[in-house]
């Protein structure tokens, strides 16, 4: 029986009772901890009121629910090639989606529609995570006509694609691998990289070891004489000391034991355009790379890497409709320059050159200097003078964060450039580990431009760069070439429709 | 260096979003966010009627609750004055503009061929002042989207096909 949804319906009437169950789960997870507290806090419950008010309440719910129902009504617009759903009692909400645009349409069923015996359809698009629309009751046959429905605008193109995709398969059977990392680059990786969760290990441990040690000396050393509290004093550093040393290798080894084994074996293969990377020691991994997919592309390399010529590759692609996951990042843990080039030229055509520089303005240093630096060395000084002069003792402490936070601050204003090319934007950031993040111009989904008021007369301003694998933002840069370049790349993707995934 | 002449050249012959003629919010749409206050404003003060009636022990600290809640009120509408005025927003031939910010000017740009869909919002309150809300979908997350609240009924609709029509046109 061929279905027609041109004119705007409603769900299955029986579809009030999820509606009822749905909004009833939604009320008691809002009000669940006031009624708690209600129920421990009066000593004697009068159930001649609460029996009524529930009873009431319920009821209320289920006006609600069937206001909802009667409000929520979704259909086909033949004639523009839409799909419209209509939702909303007070605050109404009319969301088109051109049918060419979904990309998937799921049919799914909870365990309170497995009960009513109804389906949710859910219409999905590309990129963003969450679902567009959902009908949250509609009976299977329905379900299936609609999805059928929905689906048969778009199928000549999406069928085609599919088709390319199964030929691709059937004749390349045997990918060729041509990139293997080898077990000695993991190692190099292992004993580079991951640096930061290796400090928040040491500074775990280290603020645990300093807290038994406290314990430790006042029961035992607070009637020691000085002599006996300095040579513990002596002894304690010593074992932090070695500690650490320990510790330091400890985290290198489960460094090196983590990348071994989630990545051993690593191989890159091409397959008609797509690359395919298997890896893992124990479980056998496999991904697949779409060079029209990919949005973003990071290469990290930190100063012991670039000497030893290794980086690491992340690539993130467009979420597609079938992933739940928001973002599909990939990583390629080692590679050298050569291996670098080669993949970046399969996943560009060209390998992105670093064309025209911006640098940020001064006043961006300047700025996380006050807020780094400034701010919290004056809540120190403030703190010491009006409050505790003991706080002075502990100057030395305030040098070292000084120092250690201006170094930071430096390096990471040093490091922020954005290079702009023909084809390529490419970001670049980090302290210790620089990134450089390559964005084509043809995947840019939107540009927000952001300036202060006060920034105005020295013309500097930021700029973010939306794509369908995350955004990038580049700070306070001369804002009269920022927004030359926006102009430029919005005349590009607008004159030339490229594709994006 | 050719080729960067020839970019430089180009680059001023482009079409120049920051000169942009950008539309404003209808003024009515500045009652609906003024009774959206007022609204809340009128609940946290019977609230704090209450408090001041009923919890004897704070009496001397409650004048305090009132100046904080009077200082709200005027920051409230002051920022969301600014806000209001500072809106803007402007359909070109192929993209769509939005300026928004309190101290700071933000100007989000859409192209036509990059939105994935379309919904049109109305609040109760905006519906009784004719407004709705127009609300731009791209792949690239929530931060990629435009809302445009304030428009009449029947230009948001209007303005509605003419982002279905153009996002046609690109397929």
């Amino acid at each position: 029986m061929q279905q027609e949804f041109n004119t705007p319906q409603r769900q299955s009437p029986i579809g009030i009772l999820v509606l009822f169950f749905y909004t009833l789960q939604k009320f008691a997870r809002a009000f669940l901890p006031f009624i708690l507290i209600y129920f421990f806090k009066s000593d004697k419950i009068n159930l001649l009121y609460v029996i009524p008010s529930i009873l009431v309440a319920l009821l209320l719910l289920g006006v609600y629910a069937y206001f909802i129902y009667l409000n929520f009504t979704f259909h086909i617009d033949d004639e523009n090639d839409e799909f419209i759903l209509n939702e909303g009692i007070f605050n109404k909400t009319k969301t088109t989606i051109q049918l060419e645009k979904i990309q998937q349409v799921n049919i799914n069923q909870s365990f309170i529609q497995k009960i009513i015996g109804v389906y949710a359809l859910e219409v999905d698009t590309a990129g963003s995570a969450k679902k567009e629309g959902s009908i949250k009751a509609i009976s299977h046959h329905l379900a299936l006509a609609l999805k059928a429905k929905l689906l048969d605008n778009e199928k000549k193109v999406v069928q085609q694609d599919e088709i390319k995709f199964d030929a691709e398969t059937i004749i390349n059977d045997e990918p060729k691998p041509f990139i293997k990392i080898s077990l000695l680059t993991l190692l190099k990786i292992g004993i580079t990289s991951n640096y930061l969760r290796s400090l928040a290990l040491l500074f775990v441990f280290y603020s645990y070891v300093q807290e038994n040690l406290r314990n430790f000396s006042e029961t035992d050393y607070l009637d020691g004489s000085q002599v006996e509290d300095f040579f513990s004093a002596q002894s304690i550093l010593r074992g932090v000391l070695i500690a650490g040393i320990i510790l330091i290798t400890i985290v290198l080894l489960v460094n090196i034991v983590r990348t071994v084994v989630k990545f051993f074996d690593f191989t890159i293969s091409k397959q008609k355009g797509s690359l395919l990377l298997s890896y893992g020691l124990f479980n056998t991994k496999g991904t697949i790379i779409k060079p029209e997919k990919v949005q973003i592309t990071t290469i990290t390399r930190n100063f012991f890497q670039r000497k030893m010529d290794i980086l690491e590759i992340k690539i993130q692609q467009a979420s597609s409709g079938d992933s739940i996951s928001k973002k599909d990042i990939t990583e390629i843990p080692g590679c050298n320059e050569l291996e670098k080039n080669k993949i970046l030229k399969l996943i560009f055509d060209t390998i992105p050159e670093k064309g025209i520089m911006l640098k940020p303005n001064w006043r961006k240093l300047g700025f996380s200097i006050f807020l780094g630096i400034i701010i919290p060395l004056s809540l120190y000084f403030a703190f010491g003078t009006y409050l505790e002069p003991l706080a002075f003792d502990y100057v030395l402490f305030a040098v070292g964060y000084t120092i250690f936070v201006a170094i930071i601050l430096f390096f990471s204003y040093r490091n922020n450039r954005l290079f702009i090319n023909d084809d390529f934007i490419i970001l670049q950031s980090g302290v210790w580990d620089v990134d450089n993040r390559i964005i084509e111009i043809s995947k840019i989904q939107a540009l927000t431009t952001s300036q202060l008021f006060w920034h105005k007369s020295p013309d500097i301003g930021s700029l973010i760069i939306h794509t369908a694998g995350g955004d990038i933002h580049f700070g306070l840069g001369n804002f009269t070439k920022v927004k030359q370049y926006v102009n430029l790349w919005l005349y590009e993707v607008e004159t030339k429709n490229m594709n994006w995934m | 260096m050719e080729i960067f002449t020839n970019n430089t050249i180009d680059l001023n012959e482009l079409p120049r979003f920051e000169t942009v003629e950008f539309q404003k919010l209808q003024p009515s749409y500045w009652k609906v966010l003024v009774l959206n206050q007022a609204i809340t404003f009128v609940v946290l003060a019977i609230i704090l009627c209450f408090v001041t009636y009923f919890v004897k022990e704070i009496k001397g600290e409650v004048v305090f609750l009132w100046i904080t809640l009077a200082a709200l009120i005027v920051i409230s509408f002051i920022f969301s004055r600014i806000a209001f005025i500072k809106k803007g927003y402007a359909f070109r031939e192929h993209d769509v503009l939005f300026k928004n910010g309190i101290i700071a000017t933000n100007t989000i740009i859409i192209p036509y061929n990059r939105v994935q869909h379309v919904a049109l919002h109305e609040g109760w309150l905006s519906r009784y002042f004719g407004l709705a809300k127009i609300e731009i979908f791209t792949a690239g997350g929530s931060a990629s989207d435009i809302e445009i609240p304030g428009i009449e009924k029947e230009k948001a609709e209007k303005i509605k096909q003419l982002l279905m029509g153009k996002i046609q046109q690109q397929l």
